[in-house]
């Protein structure tokens, strides 16, 4: 070890002396000159930093490094001309801030971009860990944005690519050692990518669906309090926020201190909600603080038994029209007016976060009204089509009985022509 | 034996013999009777027991509504097939037209004249007047249809 740092200062003392000898040469970036001829661990940063976006704005390794790269060998790397070398911990803030904390600055290269990233960190669980007690384990600028390989969030290979985000705050949050001084789960990664919000981004490429900075910020990343998760989720469901906030249930788990959406549908592995979580049967989440005799048990029942009578008379209707459909009737009007129904069902489901079986069933009542109008019609279209089957039968066997007849009437005749003949 | 028996009896066992001779087998293939039933069974047998797929919807659509009836910034739901469009007419009098069925749980959009865009009532999602989703839980745009105004007609298809 002590030998191939011998061999590393000699090195750089040589290219120094090359450098001062070649004055023609004082242009070029020394710092890239040295760590690539370095090799290995020292040369990685070069060629990685050459598709970073700062590399493509045009800065060099000492807008972030300090020093003087004209100068050749260790003499560039002096403290006297500000090289900071690797900075760590708050060093980072201070590095990143210098630029992207200064708005006259940045809009020179992207005037959209926001410059309270500093501020904001300032207020997360990480940046109050490491500017109040001075945890240097927690994440700053260059957990996220890797130093070297900083690309734009619209960049599917940036490490805060919507998609790569999970991995990102994964790196430290599923690392158990890492996490344990803490204690908090790892888990969370592993829960949300069983979650609908990871199927709809990662399968269906839906990069609106939220990923962990959507609920816990970016900079200021923090878990959402207890009385305010409503208001993360409702960023997207608002019809359900809005239900939810005027329900009995609101006031009820703030008093209890739990979250209100979560502690139905959980926080990270969020699945897609079935009508299986209404109602007191094994699975339904109400099952878990109502029973049977309890008001509340029975308006869980209620609402169940309501959502599953719209959705069984709207399949029917949809099935039966379907079929009548496929056999080549015309039932594109019913069609049409059983979405109707489907409104009702979404309508309906929407309202169950009221916990109220007169809303849900204002719903389903003007529903069931239209699927059963609907299911009427494709029994006319059925019925129309067993009587034209019918019809048809009928004349395919008249005109079978008449081919027939005029088959052996032709013989009849060609064999009393013969007989005459003969 | 023909001269031995009586007519009737002549006949019906010449009659016997010629269905049961091979001639049958060439007098159907020679004179295409084969083919004539199957041209008449094949398609009442698809008539009977249609292919699972469904009809294809229909591809243009003339409107029961003309140009005046739909002012600026206001749109008509109409069906196209089986299947619900919207009909908008943009501010500045442009006709769009666009699939109604909400790209997230099916519903039927609308229009919101006092905020200019197509909304969904049902889970609160935006599309703007080109269709994009832009707030709420849809995850993808609205189809586009095409528009033609034909003096007080307006005929919508779907794109080629």
């Amino acid at each position: 070890m002590g030998r191939q740092r011998v061999g590393i200062a000699a090195f750089i003392w040589l290219v120094g002396l090359t450098g001062a000898a070649g004055g023609a040469q004082a242009q070029e970036n020394n710092c890239v000159t040295c760590h690539s001829a370095l090799g290995g661990r020292l040369a990685a940063p070069v060629e990685a930093f050459q598709r970073d976006i700062h590399a493509e704005k045009g800065f060099g390794c000492v807008a972030c490094h300090g020093g003087d790269a004209s100068i050749a060998g260790m003499g560039g790397m002096a403290r006297e001309l500000g090289f900071v070398g690797r900075p760590r911990g708050r060093q980072v803030l201070d590095v990143c801030g210098r630029c992207h904390s200064d708005a006259d600055f940045m809009r020179r290269y992207n005037p959209s971009l926001r410059v309270d990233q500093v501020t904001e960190y300032a207020t997360s669980v990480h940046g109050r860990r490491l500017l109040e007690l001075g945890d240097t384990a927690v994440a700053t600028c260059l957990s996220c944005h890797p130093a070297h390989n900083v690309r734009p969030p619209s960049d599917p290979l940036s490490s805060v690519h919507p998609v790569n985000v999970a991995a990102t705050c994964a790196a430290c949050h599923g690392d158990a050692d890492h996490m344990k001084p803490y204690g908090i789960p790892t888990d969370q990664r592993e829960k949300y990518e069983r979650s609908v919000h990871w199927a709809a981004l990662s399968e269906q490429g839906d990069l609106s669906a939220p990923t962990c900075n959507d609920c816990h910020g970016n900079h200021g990343a923090t878990p959402p309090g207890i009385s305010w998760v409503g208001n993360v989720c409702g960023q997207c469901h608002s019809v359900m926020a809005d239900y939810y906030e005027e329900s009995r249930h609101a006031t009820t788990f703030t008093m209890l201190g739990v979250p209100g959406c979560a502690t139905c549908h959980q926080n990270h592995e969020v699945t897609r909600p079935a009508d299986d979580m209404l109602g007191l049967d094994e699975g339904a989440v109400c099952a878990r603080c109502h029973a049977p005799g309890d008001r509340g048990g029975e308006t869980a029942l209620a609402m169940r038994s309501m959502i599953d009578s719209l959705q069984a008379a709207y399949h029917a209707a949809d099935s039966l029209l379907g079929a009548a459909e496929n056999h080549g009737m015309e039932v594109s009007q019913a069609l049409f007016e059983l979405g109707g129904a489907n409104d009702a069902l979404v309508t309906a489901r929407a309202a169950v976060h009221s916990f109220d079986r007169e809303i849900v069933g204002a719903e389903v009542t003007d529903g069931l009204e239209v699927a059963v109008r609907a299911f009427a019609r494709g029994e006319d279209a059925m019925n129309e089509l067993r009587f034209r089957r019918t019809g048809l039968a009928v004349s395919v066997v008249i005109i079978l009985a008449l081919i027939a007849g005029l088959l052996l009437k032709i013989r009849e005749v060609d064999y009393r022509a013969t007989v005459t003949e003969t | 034996m023909a001269e031995t028996g009586t007519p009737q009896a002549t006949s019906r066992r010449r009659f016997v013999d010629w269905v049961l001779s091979r001639t049958l087998t060439t007098w159907l293939l020679s004179t295409s009777v084969g083919g004539l039933i199957l041209a008449i069974f094949y398609p009442a047998g698809r008539y009977l027991v249609p292919p699972a797929a469904a009809e294809s919807t229909a591809a243009t659509v003339t409107l029961p509504f003309g140009p005046n009836d739909v002012p600026p910034n206001s749109a008509e739901i109409f069906k196209f097939g089986s299947r619900p469009g919207i009909l908008v007419r943009t501010p500045s009098g442009e006709f769009r037209a666009f699939s109604a069925a909400c790209t997230h749980l099916a519903c039927i959009v609308q229009y919101r004249d006092d905020i200019g865009h197509i909304w969904c009532a049902c889970h609160n999602g935006h599309f703007d007047l080109n269709g994009r989703n832009i707030q709420g839980p849809p995850p993808a745009p609205l189809e586009q249809y095409e528009v033609n105004v034909r003096g007080d007609q307006i005929v919508v298809s779907r794109g080629a």
